[in-house]
């Protein structure tokens, strides 16, 4: 890992040398006018991720409390199935849904001059979030042992009681690294993202104007990786952007190591 | 509360099935077996209709061929360090172990193809290479094929260990004659899932391993090769064509036959293994 | 009005075929579970106070009865009344139908909180907000725990040992004020002290509310005194006062199972 690092590090350092570190926030990014700015596209990543979560996280972790605790037993492991499937379904093809199908969607119904947008990204991206994010929460919740759930019906706990107080605070942990998993899916998302977020370097204007075509990390990598002639200004720079996402990837998987304060068992 | 987190709940549960009906349906036009086995270089695909490219045989192969080859460079190392946190490491050194898997794991796919392009592609001039594009993605499954084969080595009970020692049993023979039975269909649910990994992997092969056009089989593992990821993806950008638009549907459902076929395997295997 | 009246009657009935003042009153229950019969044709009432044991070999269907009492299986046949009243028909639904009668599980379960937050862990949420403290350290007292736990209210429950827990249970159980108690083999995992505590508070707390332990340990059923009701195989057997069951049987199982602690009932 250390020499992943160092080679990312290596690979851009004449970038950070020639611009520094003040570059992480300059907001314009041209590459043939040497302007190297990587605040665009940190801009749209943190905006891909956030919608996606949005979304995801509330859906998904209802879609894990329905069929955990709803849904009669023998449908869960056709369901469960079935999610594992989607989970494992390849991101470009998320992008052929999101690019012929979302897009066009998005285009008619809110009346825009383009999909391609960052709403469009994170929709797209919630969606191969969900799977994950429901198979995480679900296997949470099913770790619970039926005693607890006993119990607290014991008490004259009605159903909503036992979800809030014993079923959601237990099954904590679990949501939390599931969460933070899609977070870090959503951050290296290249495939889907690059088809459907439109490409274009420049901080929303304003900042939460998600309706129109913007740039991220991993697209600005993969659509300008072909151009950038190995050992100019632009690969270093575009190594840079590869040094910021794994250094983002880093944190969250530490972040996800963390145990969170609980009662010992 | 029950209907509002239904309600919630629905479009999670429906969205994705959706989807996946959609993409069949949209793929059917132009699915039929000419597609699999037909060789056209899907350079033929902007000529007129008649002669338009049928085949995707060679992006299936491609992948494949990636596939085996990150497979077999991933498993002997995904097993040596599997058999090491099992062996030799102190407890410390499996924490730490394990951790670092996780945050591997956690680095975005992209990321491993940035070095891949520096180091093989440029520093060892391998060029744009079906070489480089395997030892990329084994790189991008080593991670994961590594914990499943530890995860599969910590299910065997510790009694067995502890019998086969006391037995007197060299480790070589331990391995072989006792873990090595008691975990292979562990591993190879691992393997299998890293299979389906390797395949939907695209983004750090895209500019490292794969051409659009103009390949059909690769002359040697340092030529390019093109593959059924990347091929859906250039098709993508040549959204005005009709023709390329059914071609992506129906390579997107080839490549998802693909991938889920080896899931299933995987889910159906470990089924296997908790039966007996 | 008819139907009013009706149903008037037929409660009436009830209260009037419960010989002795009941509190809890059980008629024809029948259970039956993925196609077995677990419970035939159930009758027996609890007194208004005292304690009652319920005995049986195991899989005669005695923790089932418990369930159906507290309605967590709700697809049994008859009629059982609390005060008089059908559980069908509660006031407030099955969930209040639980908080009148307290029951105890046979494996401790705690929450994974504090001991403190564990006591109070059924009250309703303006109740938590509120100083609880004399009503902790009365359930406590009561469930024979706060000696042990009064410095260390603030610490994981799941620190205590496991009789320590199930005090804890019971505690948390009487917090919420029950009007009935029910315990399901309440000592069965425990150590001799443990039991005997266990034992000694419910003794108090049958004095004001009557109570009904499950236990297949027919010494503890004799220690606990009151009505012994026993059970097998899904039907009662016979039910009489301690000294009645164990002196002078009437029922040929019954001597059986007091000779050789095995039930034969068909």
């Amino acid at each position: 890992m250390l020499i992943l690092l160092w080679f990312l590090w290596d690979a851009s350092s004449a970038y950070w040398y020639d611009f520094g570190i003040s570059q992480l926030w300059a907001s314009e990014w041209y590459p043939y006018e040497s302007l190297y700015g990587l605040l665009p596209a940190i801009i749209g990543t943190a905006w891909a991720m956030i919608i996606a979560m949005l979304i995801a996280v509330p859906c998904g972790l209802a879609a894990a409390i329905v069929s955990s605790e709803i849904l009669p037993v023998s449908w869960q492991g056709w369901l469960r199935l079935g999610m594992e499937m989607l989970a494992g379904i390849p991101s470009v093809v998320y992008g052929l849904i999101g690019l012929w199908v979302l897009l066009p969607w998005l285009q008619n119904t809110l009346d825009l001059l383009t999909g391609h947008n960052l709403l469009a990204a994170g929709m797209i991206l919630s969606l191969m979030i969900l799977p994950t994010m429901m198979v995480m929460s679900q296997d949470a919740l099913r770790l619970i042992p039926i005693e607890q759930r006993e119990a607290a019906m014991n008490m004259g706990m009605n159903w909503n009681q036992r979800l809030m107080r014993i079923l959601l605070p237990q099954a904590w942990p679990g949501i939390r690294s599931g969460i933070l998993l899609g977070l870090g899916r959503a951050l290296g998302e290249t495939m889907a993202v690059m088809l459907v977020v439109g490409s274009l370097d420049r901080v929303p204007d304003p900042i939460y104007n998600i309706l129109e075509p913007a740039q991220t990390l991993t697209s600005r990598i993969g659509r300008e990786m072909g151009e950038a002639a190995f050992g100019s200004m632009h690969f270093s720079a575009l190594m840079a952007c590869g040094l910021v996402l794994a250094v983002t990837a880093i944190c969250l998987s530490l972040l996800a190591q963390r145990k969170p304060r609980e009662f010992a068992s | 509360m029950k209907v509002f987190l239904s309600l919630l709940a629905l479009p999670a549960l429906l969205l994705p099935l959706a989807c996946f009906l959609y993409i069949i349906i949209q793929a059917l036009p132009a699915l039929n077996w000419e597609l699999i086995v037909g060789s056209n270089t899907a350079g033929n695909l902007f000529g007129d209709a008649a002669n338009a490219g049928h085949g995707i045989w060679s992006q299936v192969s491609g992948s494949l061929l990636m596939m085996f080859l990150a497979c077999v460079l991933a498993a002997p190392i995904a097993l040596s360090i599997a058999l090491f946190h099992a062996l030799w490491a102190s407890p410390r050194q499996q924490r730490v172990l394990i951790i670092l898997l996780q945050i591997l794991q956690g680095i975005p796919p992209i990321v491993y193809g940035l070095c891949g392009l520096v180091l093989l592609v440029h520093l060892l001039h391998w060029g744009i290479s079906l070489a480089a594009g395997g030892v990329i993605l084994a790189v991008v499954i080593l991670p994961l094929l590594s914990s499943n084969a530890i995860h599969a080595l910590q299910r065997i009970p510790i009694e067995q260990t502890e019998s086969a020692k006391a037995l007197g049993l060299s480790v070589g023979t331990m391995i072989t004659r006792v873990w090595f039975p008691a975990a292979w269909s562990g591993m190879l649910t691992g393997l299998l899932l890293a299979m389906a990994r390797a395949l939907s992997e695209t983004a750090p092969i895209l500019f490292t391993a794969t051409v659009f056009s103009g390949v059909l089989w690769p002359d040697s593992i340092f030529s390019p090769v093109t593959s059924l990821q990347t091929h859906i993806f250039y098709l993508a950008q040549e959204g005005s064509n009709a023709h390329a638009v059914d071609m992506a549907w129906a390579s997107a459902a080839v490549l998802l036959a693909l991938v889920i076929c080896f899931s299933l395997s995987a889910r159906f295997l470990r089924r296997y293994e908790e039966l007996s | 009005m008819n139907i009013n009246t009706h149903t008037n009657i037929k409660e009436a009935k009830e209260a009037e075929s419960c010989t002795v003042p009941a509190y809890v009153c059980l008629e024809n229950i029948s259970l039956t579970l993925s196609e077995k019969s677990i419970l035939k044709e159930v009758s027996f009432s609890l007194p208004a106070t005292g304690i009652s044991s319920l005995i049986g070999p195991s899989g005669a269907g005695k923790s089932s009865l418990l369930r159906c009492l507290t309605n967590l299986y709700g697809n049994w046949q008859g009629v059982i009344s609390v005060a008089g009243v059908n559980t069908h028909s509660w006031l407030g639904g099955e969930d209040a139908l639980r908080r009148h009668i307290g029951l105890i599980a046979q494996k401790p379960s705690v929450f994974p909180a504090s001991i403190h937050d564990n006591v109070i862990f059924g009250l309703s949420r303006k109740e938590r907000k509120q100083d609880q403290s004399l009503r902790i350290e009365q359930c406590l007292k009561q469930a024979a725990l706060w000696n042990e736990v009064k410095d260390r209210l603030h610490e994981a429950a799941n620190t205590l040992s496991v009789g320590q827990q199930q005090r804890l249970c019971m505690a948390r159980a009487l917090a919420l004020e029950p009007k009935v108690l029910l315990l399901d083999e309440p000592t069965a995992s425990l150590d001799p002290h443990s039991k005997q505590l266990i034992e000694a508070s419910l003794h108090d707390l049958a004095k004001e509310m009557p109570s009904l332990c499950v236990t297949h340990d027919l010494e503890q059923a004799q220690r606990l005194q009151g009505q012994i009701i026993f059970m097998c195989d899904g039907k009662i057997i016979e039910t009489a006062t301690v000294n009645d069951f164990f002196q002078s049987p009437k029922r040929l199982e019954t001597r059986e199972f007091l000779r050789w602690s095995v039930c034969d009932c068909d």
